[in-house]
C-alpha cells in the first residue's frame, strides 16, 4: 500500500492529504450524527424538531460520500501552496482531526453545572409562558407534582409571595448546582432549556434549602426533590423563596435531560 | 473499499467507546466538547443542503440561466441577488458553498457577497421564526429584514468598486474560478456532482470543525454575566449583543428563539444588532468564509458590517 504512496509526486501527495482530510472529517461528522440518531441521543445536542431534517441530510451526504469512494479521481486545479500556507493547513488539519478523534472516542454527555454557573441560572426569562400565577392558582393540588423545574422557576420569577406557594407541593428532578451566594446551605435543582441546540442552552433552577447538602449529594448528581416552598431561610442567598425538601433521592439521568 | 471499511470501523469504535465509563473529563472540558459538537451537528445538515444546492447550481442548472435572468443594471442586479434567499432558504453556513457555486457560475465576487450576506436574513424561514419569536414588537422584525437587506447591498456596492474582483478571493479558489467554463473532466453529471461534493465538503468541513472548536472554547471561557450586566445601556448593550452573536455562532434560522429570553434585559436595538450582525459575521462564519475570501477582505467586511449593524441598533434604540 505504501509503495503506491512513494510513487506520487509532492503535489500529488499534497492533493491526497487535502482530499482525505476532508473525507475523514465528513465521515466522522456523519457517523457520529447517524449513530447519535440511531441510539436516540441526538437530543443531547439539538432540539427534537431538527432530528428528522438532520438525519435526512446526513443520509444524503453519506450516500455521496460512499459514491465518492467509487468515483474516479480527477486532477486538482489548485496552485501549489507556499510553505507557510502548507504549514497553516497542516496545523489546522491536525487540530480538526484531533477534535474528530474526540468526537468519536468520548462518550456523549449533557452540559454540566460548570456551564449552568457560567451562564447564570434563571438569568433570562426563558420559558416565561410555561406557567403563570393565574393559571397555577386555579390548579388542583395534584397538578403541581407534574410541574417541571422550568414551570417553578417561571413562577418564582413572577411572584415571591410566600402565601402563593402554600398548598402547592413540588416534586422536581434535575441536577445539583451549588448556589453561588450560600453554597453551604443552598443548591439549585437545575435543568437546561434549549431552543435550537446545546449551544443556546439556558440554565433554569429551583433553589433548595438543605444545610450541608454537599455531604450527601455531589454537584452534577441528578436528584428528585419533594417538598414545599417557604420564605428562604438562608441569610446569605439572594433568593426570596426556597424549596425546603421533605425527601431527596438520587435518580438516574433522565433520557431527555433538557427541557424545551 | 477502504473508505467503506473506514466508515464501518468508525461506527464500531463509536459504539464501543460510548460504554467507556472511565473516561471522565473535567466539567469544563466535557462542556467544551458538548458545545463544539453541538455547533457541528446543528450546522452540518445546513452545510450539506448548501453543498447540494451548490452542486445543483453548478452542474444541473444551464450555464447562462442565472446570468440571463438577472437585471443588467448593476444596482438592480444586486437587489435581485439579495432576494435570492427567498428561493434558496439556506442559513448562513449553507450559503458559503452556494455563494462559491454562484461565483463559479459567473456572478462577480461582489454580487456573490451580496447574496451571502442577504440570504441568511431575507429568507422565509428566518422571517417566520423571527416573527414567531417577536411578532411586531418594537419593529424588531422589520428592522432585522430591512437592516440585513441594506447592509448586504452596501457591502455589495463597496466591493463592486474594487477593480480586481478575483483579487478578493483566496488564490486557490480564484484559480478554480479562472478555469474556462467549458472545462470538463469528461464525466457524467453524476460523476461531476460526486466530485464536487468531495471538493466542497473537503473545503468547508475543516473550517466548520475549527470554527466550532473556537466557538466552544470561547463559550466555556467568557462568563455570560459579563455581557448581561451591560444590557440596559443604549450603546454598551449593542456592543455586548454583537459580541454574544459573534461568540455563539448559531444559525440565522433559529437565533431569534435563542435571543428571545434576553429581550427583557436588553434594549430592542441591541436585539436587532444581534439579529443582523450574527448571521453575517461570527466565529464559525469567518472560518467558513476564509475558504473563499482573503483575510484582508474579511477584516474589511467585519468592520463595515459591525459598524452598520451597530448603527441599525442605535436607530432602533432611539426610535422605539
Amino acid at each position: 500500500m505504501w509503495g503506491w504512496w512513494s510513487t506520487l509526486s509532492r503535489d500529488e501527495k499534497w492533493a491526497a492529504f487535502i482530499r482525505w482530510r476532508g473525507l475523514a472529517l465528513a465521515a466522522v461528522a456523519l457517523v457520529v450524527t447517524v449513530w447519535l440518531g440511531v441510539t436516540n441521543q441526538l437530543i443531547l445536542y439539538i432540539h427534537p424538531r431538527y432530528i428528522v431534517f438532520t438525519l435526512i441530510m446526513a443520509a444524503v451526504a453519506l450516500a455521496l460520500l460512499v459514491a465518492s469512494f467509487a468515483a474516479r479521481r480527477t486532477h486538482s486545479h489548485a496552485e501549489s501552496p507556499t510553505r507557510r500556507q502548507k504549514a497553516i493547513t497542516v496545523v489546522g488539519g491536525i487540530l480538526a482531526l484531533a477534535f474528530a478523534v474526540a468526537m468519536i472516542a468520548v462518550p456523549p454527555a449533557t452540559l454540566s453545572s460548570a456551564t449552568a454557573i457560567q451562564r447564570d441560572i434563571n438569568s433570562t426569562t426563558v420559558g416565561a409562558g410555561s406557567q403563570t400565577v393565574a393559571s397555577a392558582s386555579s390548579k388542583a393540588g395534584s397538578a403541581f407534582a407534574k410541574f417541571t423545574v422550568l414551570d417553578w422557576s417561571s413562577l418564582l420569577r413572577q411572584t415571591s409571595a410566600a402565601s402563593f406557594y402554600q398548598g402547592k407541593p413540588a416534586d422536581v428532578t434535575g441536577f445539583v448546582t451549588a448556589d453561588s451566594n450560600d453554597p453551604a446551605n443552598m443548591f439549585f435543582v437545575s435543568r437546561f432549556v434549549i431552543t435550537c441546540c446545546a449551544v443556546d442552552a439556558q440554565p433554569v433552577g429551583v433553589p433548595v434549602y438543605l444545610p450541608d447538602w454537599e455531604q450527601k449529594y455531589a454537584e452534577d448528581k441528578w436528584v428528585r426533590v419533594e417538598g414545599g416552598f417557604t420564605t428562604d431561610p438562608s441569610s446569605k442567598s439572594s433568593e426570596q423563596i426556597a424549596l425546603v425538601p421533605s425527601k431527596v433521592s438520587i435518580v438516574a439521568k433522565p433520557h431527555q435531560p433538557y427541557l424545551f | 473499499m477502504v473508505g467503506v471499511a473506514g466508515i464501518v470501523a468508525l461506527f464500531v469504535v463509536r459504539g464501543i467507546s460510548s460504554t467507556w465509563g472511565g473516561l471522565a473529563l473535567p466539567n469544563e472540558a466535557q462542556d467544551f466538547l458538548t458545545l463544539s459538537i453541538s455547533v457541528i451537528i446543528e450546522s452540518l445538515p445546513f452545510v450539506i443542503l448548501g453543498i447540494v444546492l451548490s452542486i445543483a447550481v453548478q452542474v444541473w442548472v444551464p450555464d447562462t440561466l442565472f446570468v440571463r435572468l438577472l437585471p443588467k443594471n448593476r444596482v438592480l442586479r444586486r437587489v435581485a441577488i439579495s432576494l435570492l434567499g427567498v428561493l434558496l432558504p439556506v442559513c448562513e453556513c449553507g450559503n458559503v458553498p452556494l455563494a462559491r457555486g454562484l461565483i463559479v457560475k459567473g456572478l462577480t465576487v461582489a454580487e456573490s457577497m451580496t447574496f451571502l450576506l442577504a440570504a441568511p436574513i431575507v429568507n422565509p424561514i428566518t422571517i417566520i421564526t423571527t416573527a414567531q419569536a417577536f411578532g411586531w414588537t418594537n419593529g424588531i422584525l422589520i428592522a432585522r429584514v430591512a437592516g440585513g437587506f441594506l447592509i448586504a447591498n452596501l457591502i455589495g456596492w463597496l466591493f463592486s468598486r474594487h477593480a480586481n474582483q478575483p483579487g478578493l478571493l483566496t488564490p486557490r479558489f480564484a484559480a478554480e474560478c479562472a478555469l474556462p467554463p467549458s472545462h470538463e473532466h469528461g464525466e457524467t453529471r453524476w460523476g461531476q456532482s460526486v466530485e464536487l461534493f468531495v471538493h466542497e465538503a473537503g473545503t468547508i468541513l475543516p473550517a466548520l470543525f475549527l470554527g466550532a472548536v473556537a466557538a466552544g472554547l470561547v463559550q466555556v471561557v467568557v462568563p455570560r454575566q459579563v455581557l448581561v450586566t451591560l444590557g440596559s445601556n443604549p450603546l454598551w448593550s449593542i456592543l455586548a449583543m454583537m459580541v454574544l452573536a459573534f461568540i455563539i455562532s448559531v444559525c440565522s434560522n433559529v437565533d431569534a428563539f435563542f435571543i428571545l429570553p434576553f429581550a427583557t434585559t436588553f434594549l430592542p436595538g441591541s436585539i436587532v444588532s444581534f439579529l443582523v450582525f450574527g448571521p453575517l459575521i461570527d466565529i464559525k462564519m469567518l472560518a467558513l468564509m476564509r475558504t473563499t475570501f482573503r483575510v484582508r477582505v474579511l477584516v474589511q467586511l467585519t468592520i463595515v458590517v459591525a459598524l452598520a449593524s451597530a448603527l441599525v441598533g442605535l436607530v432602533v434604540n432611539f426610535v422605539s
